[in-house]
């Protein structure tokens, strides 16, 4: 079944075409790889499927229902989930306040309960508190719960961005280059880590990657960008032998 | 905290007239400080419009009390609802700016206002302002200035303490999210309108009863109080307190005011003062007071969450 699909999604800025009807269709349960060159839209397909930037033309579609039109937050509480390309945990708070701020939707205190700090309020904290501190776990991370978001390496910001998006238990969790300056080792825990968030939690997966060894060993299919088009989409050997991706890269390996 | 508590408490009755007029003065500007700090401190919104609404709320409150014969009990909340509905009205058209354009936006929204207060006679008396006579506390204080400075240690505290629990739950990790960054904000499905709402409304109400109390503690309304040495020195507490902190702008508030009490007797030296604060503490000491006492008081923490966490 289609968990998450595209039709004709197009984006352009004053000029300039960035996403040029782009139609794609992700099954339940796949981990899909969105590849391309830089400049190639993967961000602006990313932006125009959460409603950052509004598509200028086409539709998105989740679990069958359209979703585009809808403003960002309200699209994040349909159950999209998704990480940035450059991290955006939130400094000024602590790791496990950063994870408990993605339980937000998932809460009910009300400005009054939570300022006269009804026991509803502390129930429910208790509960957050819980859930983030397990979702830490799951990526490996609760030995960090205390520190401010801001005092954490790179690597590390973007593996508590991956807990605050899940614990939100979404449907589709998007990552745009989630392993950007991870060294080797790290490359591979976040393999596992994707490996484990579809069996385990049973997410549909969307990557922007340009490490193509995790991209070629943990998707299922690919999907090639470039100059806002879809120019490919197959398995692994499918798109590294089409012609037309080879071209695009020119001059880039593709087998690194 | 307990032995400030007891001295607070217990300030009528070893002060003179003036410390006690002091003590209050810092006590209504710890209100509007929290308040502010929620807007500028947490949410990340520079605005520049609570000036105004101090003054806003002062004139509801004097207006409702001596033109229209309502009591203090009932003109002086309504004073902050005054406050507060024109802060939402405010928040608008707000929304929609950020950084150097909200502050601008406000800061003319502040001067409109004071050309409001300076010439719409028949409401607020233009310069001359509204003469207030003094508040009758019946058998529960003996003189106004008693009955005046223990109503506004109990707002103030039940400001302190409701801010302090708003900000250590969902509510106030949106703020910090939304100040940190409206995108990722929005990934996780915080509501950027409603919250930046929420943030604009309290800090209005809080303003305008803290405008409502100053109008009762000076027994007259003129528009000179909420002109921009009022921004600079709202501003400058938050900022000299530390932002983003409940107890940096009780720090901010009762440190400053102490301040330009110091000054009185040289009002361009207090204009002087308080810039001069500001840039000393935005150029050396980002966090402002609290990040001094943050660093120097071991275990320190000032958490957005409910549920302390064992080590
Ligand atoms: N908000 C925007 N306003 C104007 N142009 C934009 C905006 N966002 C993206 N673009 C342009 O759209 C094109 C696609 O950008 P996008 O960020 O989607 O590329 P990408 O595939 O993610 O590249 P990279 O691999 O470098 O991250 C680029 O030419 C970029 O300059
Ligand atoms: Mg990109």
């Amino acid at each position: 079944m289609s968990k998450l699909v595209t039709r004709n999604l197009s984006m352009t800025f004053g000029g300039l075409v960035a996403l040029d009807g782009v139609d794609l269709d992700v099954p339940e349960g796949e981990i899909r790889g969105v590849i391309g060159p830089n400049g190639a839209g993967k961000t602006t397909l990313l932006n125009a499927i959460t409603g950052v930037n509004q598509p200028t033309d086409g539709e998105v579609l989740l679990d069958g229902e359209v979703i585009s039109g809808l403003k960002a937050s309200r699209i994040a509480a349909r159950g999209l989930a998704r990480t940035f390309q450059t991290s955006q945990l939130f400094a000024g708070m602590t790791v496990l306040e950063n994870v408990m701020t993605g339980l937000h939707a998932r809460m009910g205190t009300s400005p009054l309960a939570a300022a006269f700090g009804l026991p509803s309020v502390w129930r429910e904290e208790e509960d957050a508190t819980e859930k983030a501190m397990s979702a830490l776990d799951f990526v490996g991370m609760q030995q960090f719960a205390d520190r401010d978001g801001g005092e954490l390496s790179f690597g590390q910001q973007r593996v508590v961005e991956i807990a605050r998006a899940l614990v939100r238990e979404p449907r589709v969790l998007l990552l745009d280059e989630p392993a950007v300056g991870l060294s080797m080792t790290r490359v591979s825990e976040l393999d596992a880590l994707l490996r484990r968030i579809r069996e385990e939690r049973g997410v549909t997966i969307v990557m922007i990657e340009h490490v193509i060894r995790l991209v070629m060993g943990v998707c299922d299919r690919i999907t090639v960008l470039s100059s806002g088009r879809k120019i490919a989409e197959g398995t692994a050997d499918e798109v590294t032998q089409n012609p037309e991706v080879i071209e695009a890269y020119l001059g880039r390996e593709l087998d690194a | 905290m307990a032995v400030g508590l007891v001295f607070l408490a217990t300030l009528p009755f070893h002060a003179n007239p003036y410390l006690l007029f002091v003590g209050n003065l810092a006590m209504l500007y710890i209100v509007l400080t929290v308040g502010l700090n929620l807007l500028i401190g947490y949410t990340g919104m520079l605005a520049f419009q609570n000036a105004a609404l101090f003054g806003v709320g002062a004139y509801g409150c004097a207006v409702l009390r001596v033109t229209l014969g309502l009591p203090y009990w009932l003109s002086l909340p309504a004073g902050g609802l005054i406050a507060m509905i024109v802060g939402v009205l405010v928040a608008l058209p707000a929304l929609r700016l950020t950084g150097l354009y909200l502050a601008l936006a406000t800061v003319a929204f502040a001067q409109f206002t004071l050309w409001v207060f300076l010439h719409w006679y028949s409401v607020t008396g233009g310069p001359a302002g509204i003469q207030m006579h003094p508040v009758d506390f019946g058998v529960l204080a003996s003189t106004a200035e008693y009955g005046l400075y223990y109503l506004t240690m109990a707002i103030m505290l039940a400001v302190v303490a409701l801010t302090w629990n708003l900000v250590r739950s969902r509510i106030g990790r949106a703020f910090v999210a939304i100040r940190e960054s409206e995108v990722a904000a929005e990934a996780l499905a915080i509501d950027l309108t409603r919250y930046k709402t929420i943030a604009y409304a309290i800090s209005a109400l809080y303003a305008g009863v803290a405008g409502g109390l100053f109008a009762a503690m000076l027994g007259i309304v003129v528009p000179e109080s909420y002109d921009l040495f009022q921004v600079i020195a709202q501003f400058a507490m938050v900022v000299v307190g530390g932002i983003g902190s409940v107890w940096g702008a009780v720090i901010g508030a009762v440190g400053l005011i102490w301040v330009q009490e110091a000054l009185r007797a040289f009002k361009e030296f207090q204009e002087i003062a308080f810039g001069g604060m500001i840039l000393l503490t935005v150029l050396f000491l980002r966090g402002g007071a609290m990040s001094l006492i943050k660093r120097h008081i071991k275990g320190w923490d000032e958490p957005l969450r409910r549920i302390p966490r064992k080590r």
